[in-house]
């Protein structure tokens, strides 16, 4: 279906959850919105009882300030000219005394605010809460009872002090509360009501369901112009202006404007936006919140991108993004498990995944869709959807499967706490691009190689060459970065190259019998590496042999194997040959270089491969080592025999 | 069908316009192709105001995916503007369509050759289009080619059903309806098993008005026979 029409279906497959309040991590609070409202963060709240008298006020904490507000098309969409929205609203609109206090304004902002809310008041679908508030904001007292219940501050001259500085302070003490959540101006507050009637369970007027649904009636019996709408193909109430604010509270771009009369988008054809396309606006302001809801749920906002991915019936999908650790560990079950996954085989570790994602598949949504959309805008004012998807479920959760399964290698650069985590799986995209990249990489780069992996996750396409291109140039030169870095980039290229590769199906654990010249190199490579490193010995940290060659040796491995080997040789001959373990790698090495085939050996360049070699036997030496060791008598004793025949 | 043409047409990229975001500027492609967009194909490939098309049937070939490009849009008030186009990437479609007489047209009535159109509209496909052709906007540049519809393996061949929602079907222009207003035409539209089965413009229950307009007239003023055409040709020669 068109993206609007799946928003507009996911609105209506959560309802159930419309104006519920959940808390993020961060402890920033979000809701699916009804229709007709918006969200706003008010600064101070009023009580009054039902017949509309002042009882108290509080400011609000900045963590509680969060509230879902009626509004009307036109107020939704204000800037600069004054329109009031329909009950709670900043002081300039509903305090009748603000003049007096903050002298004269533009327009009649509480005018016109008073006349909306009476007409409210009047209509068929009144509330009478909403009422005890008309005849309190009647009475114009509302600065008046502010000031005197000390919320808010007056000067000398008896109007509203601009700032708190140390001069009040001296006069009143501690900073009052108002200037906590107000950076600027405190006339710039802005109220919310809540109506005490005793043995009422809900006096918040933001949060009780029944004022939400008395103000939408309200708001659609003032919508006369009918218009058929593009989404649902039947005449309904028209939308003329579109919810902003998608991506952030501070965002004001939009996904369907409809002011462009100079830019010539429609014109030619039509003379007006509503002849070139129109949706009503039951539908727009659906799916608009939805969509929200869904960044503030789970979209991943990367520099002006957010990358948002949801299933229709079920939100919660694995995010494509995140890295096979990850994915264990939303599976909760898995999670003690996930601790010990490393050298495991590969059908176990196979099943793992399985078992993962298996997670996400229910009973009869095998017809359910998922939704891949990334949001983006060029220029402040105009969102584009710059990446759409609608795929089907099964379909997702197969590909993302196989993905899990093909992009491998054994990682080890996830914390958990203060433990090194030992993970086989697929690399976070995040990650993906700081290999490519480096550390430095900015938010803009990573957000294009995100988009540019999509199709290599979802699609099973290959991996962009650039990328893998330029992870295994990185990964080729470890004296350039940190060691934890390296060890990270490498992992990682390996996963790359590994799928880049898939039809050859390298593993983690090292395979002898593979004669891949690349691959062949890079296991002389890792044995060298190894070699040097255990005679340096625990203390010695300085680079070996192997890795500061490293770059030289990916571009021309014969000529730089030359120097590395010459390089070798003093610790080979110091270690003589007592030292089982160097005399172990000595013999590798003539074994694996034995394996090499005479025309291999060139200077002809290494592919990627190489480094699954260089990995994998270093891996496997290191792996072993501990086998080795218990065994390491033995084959001291073999040697001494050996030296005495 | 009778008078019917079959080919398949693919380009690097498609932009067929969903109306909702074009009006703010930032356009966004549609997930499949409207009526519309394949007739304008089939008007490239040849069209004369005698006839009109009909498009029967397309299969969608290759996997439905975006990409969207960074353009830099004329600002008519002067200067230009960055813009996010997200186009369809590597479109390929295989079309069946076919032709009927313009009713409305009766000032074309001496022109009303079947065997001859149909002829002629099959070498067109032949040679790839008589016009440039392009699929959705201008710079989506595509190329048409004759084929045996239903032949080769589309990706979506294997799925029963996706549905698209409610969607442009096409414009409605005042020469093929007789009326003298222009219309917008909306339908529910679904793949199945990879064809889209379109319905004729005059099934489209959701019709809506969106500006005037009249048929211009084919007269003696600005057509020219081709026998007279011959004769100013090669006329002496004989």
């Amino acid at each position: 279906m068109t993206w609007l029409a799946n928003l507009h279906k996911t609105y209506e497959q959560h309802s159930q959850v419309i104006g519920q309040f959940e808390k993020k991590k961060n402890g920033r609070e979000y809701a699916l919105i009804p229709v007709s409202h918006t969200t706003q963060s008010a600064h101070i709240e009023v009580n009054v009882n039902s017949n509309g008298d002042f009882i108290s006020a509080k400011v609000i904490d900045k963590s509680e300030g969060s509230t879902i507000i009626p509004c009307t098309e036109a107020s939704a969409s204000r800037t600069s000219a004054p329109v009031p929205h329909a009950l709670f609203d900043k002081l300039v609109y509903v305090a009748g005394d603000f003049e007096a206090y903050c002298g004269e304004v533009k327009g009649t902002p509480y005018v016109d605010y008073m006349n909306q809310l009476s007409s409210w008041c009047e209509s068929p679908s009144a509330h009478p809460k909403v009422n005890s508030v008309r005849e309190y904001l009647a009475k114009g007292t509302l600065m008046t009872d502010l000031i005197d219940a000390h919320i808010l501050w007056k000067d000398e001259y008896g109007q509203l002090l601009d700032k708190w500085n140390t001069a009040t302070e001296a006069l009143y003490g501690e900073k009052p509360g108002i200037f906590k959540v107000i950076p600027s101006d405190q006339s710039t507050a802005f109220v919310r009501f809540a109506v005490m009637i005793p043995g009422d369970p809900e006096p918040r007027l933001w949060r009780d369901t029944t004022v939400q649904n008395s103000f939408i009636q309200f708001n659609e019996m003032n919508m006369k112009e009918q218009e058929l709408c593009y989404i649902t193909g039947e005449y309904l109430p028209y939308a003329d202006k579109h919810v902003s604010r998608i991506r952030n509270s501070g965002d004001k771009s939009k996904l369907i404007s409809a002011n462009d009369t100079s830019g010539f988008t429609f014109r030619g054809r039509f003379r007006t936006s509503r002849e070139a396309a129109a949706v009503s606006y039951d539908v727009s302001q659906k799916a608009h919140n939805a969509l929200k809801w869904l960044i503030e749920r789970q979209g991943i906002p990367i520099d002006s991108k957010v990358f948002l991915v949801w299933g229709i019936d079920q939100l919660d999908i694995p995010a494509p993004f995140a890295d096979t650790f990850t994915l264990y560990n939303d599976d909760e079950d898995e999670m003690v498990e996930a601790q010990s996954v490393g050298d495991r085989t590969h059908k176990e570790f196979a099943n793992q995944i399985k078992r993962a994602i298996g997670g996400y598949r229910y009973d009869g949504d095998y017809k359910s869709d998922v939704i891949i959309m990334t949001l983006d805008a060029a220029t402040p004012g105009r969102m584009s959807i710059v990446y759409y998807r609608d795929m089907n479920k099964e379909l997702f959760l197969n590909r993302l499967e196989n993905w899990h399964l093909t992009c491998v290698w054994l990682h080890r650069y996830r914390k958990d706490g203060d433990k090194y985590i030992q993970f086989t799986g697929a690399p976070a995209t995040r990650d993906i691009a700081f290999a490519a990249y480096g550390p430095q990489a900015g938010d803009k780069l990573i957000k294009s190689l995100m988009e540019r992996m999509l199709p290599s996750i979802i699609d099973g396409r290959p991996i962009p060459r650039d990328i893998v291109r330029s992870a295994v140039h990185r990964a080729s030169s470890p004296v350039s970065m940190d060691h934890w870095e390296w060890e990270k980039t490498l992992s990682i290229t390996c996963a790359l190259v590994n799928k880049m590769y898939e039809k050859e199906r390298f593993a983690v654990s090292l395979d002898i019998n593979n004669s891949n010249r690349d691959y062949l190199f890079g296991r002389m490579l890792a044995i060298a590496d190894v070699l040097e490193r255990k005679a340096l010995g625990k203390e010695e940290k300085r680079a070996t042999n192997a890795v500061r060659y490293m770059n030289a040796f990916a571009q021309h491995p014969a000529r730089t194997w030359n120097i590395i080997q010459s390089n070798l040789q003093p610790y080979q001959a110091r270690s003589g040959t007592r030292d089982g373990f160097i005399i172990h790698c000595t013999r590798l090495l003539d074994k694996v270089g034995s394996q090499l085939q005479p025309k291999d050996y060139t200077d002809i360049s290494l592919s990627g491969v190489y480094l699954l070699g260089y990995y994998s036997q270093r891996n496997d030496l290191y792996t072993s080592k501990a086998d080795k060791e218990l065994n390491d008598e033995s084959e001291e004793k073999m040697n001494e025999q050996g030296e005495n025949n | 069908m009778r008078n019917q043409i079959e080919f398949e047409v693919y380009g690097n990229y498609a932009l067929f316009t969903d109306p909702l975001t074009k009006i703010g500027g930032e356009k966004f492609s549609l997930q499949i192709p409207t009526y519309q967009a394949l007739k304008g194909i089939v008007e490239s490939i040849y069209w004369k105001p005698t006839i009109i098309w009909y498009i029967d049937e397309v299969r969608v070939m290759n996997p439905i995916q975006t990409e969207s490009k960074g353009i830099r849009p004329i600002e008519y008030s002067g200067g230009n503007t960055l813009a996010y186009y997200t186009y369809l990437k590597s479109p390929r479609y295989q079309v069946r369509a076919h032709f009927e007489f313009n009713p409305h047209r009766k000032d074309l009535i001496h022109d009303r050759n079947e065997h001859k159109h149909h002829n002629i509209a099959k070498r067109s496909v032949q040679a790839g289009g008589r016009r440039d052709i392009f699929l959705g906007t201008r710079e989506c540049q595509a190329y048409v080619e004759a084929c045996k519809y239903g032949e080769g393996e589309g990706d979506y061949d294997d799925i029963p059903e996706i549905n698209f929602g409610v969607m442009v079907h096409g414009i409605n222009y005042p020469d093929e309806t007789g009326r003298n207003q222009l219309e917008t035409r909306l339908w529910r539209a679904k793949m199945e098993y990879g064809k889209i089965d379109f319905i004729r413009p005059e099934e489209c229950r959701m019709v809506r008005k969106t500006g005037e307009g009249i048929a211009k007239p084919f007269g003696n003023g600005n057509v020219q026979a081709v026998d007279q055409l011959y004769t100013e040709l090669f006329g002496e020669e004989e």
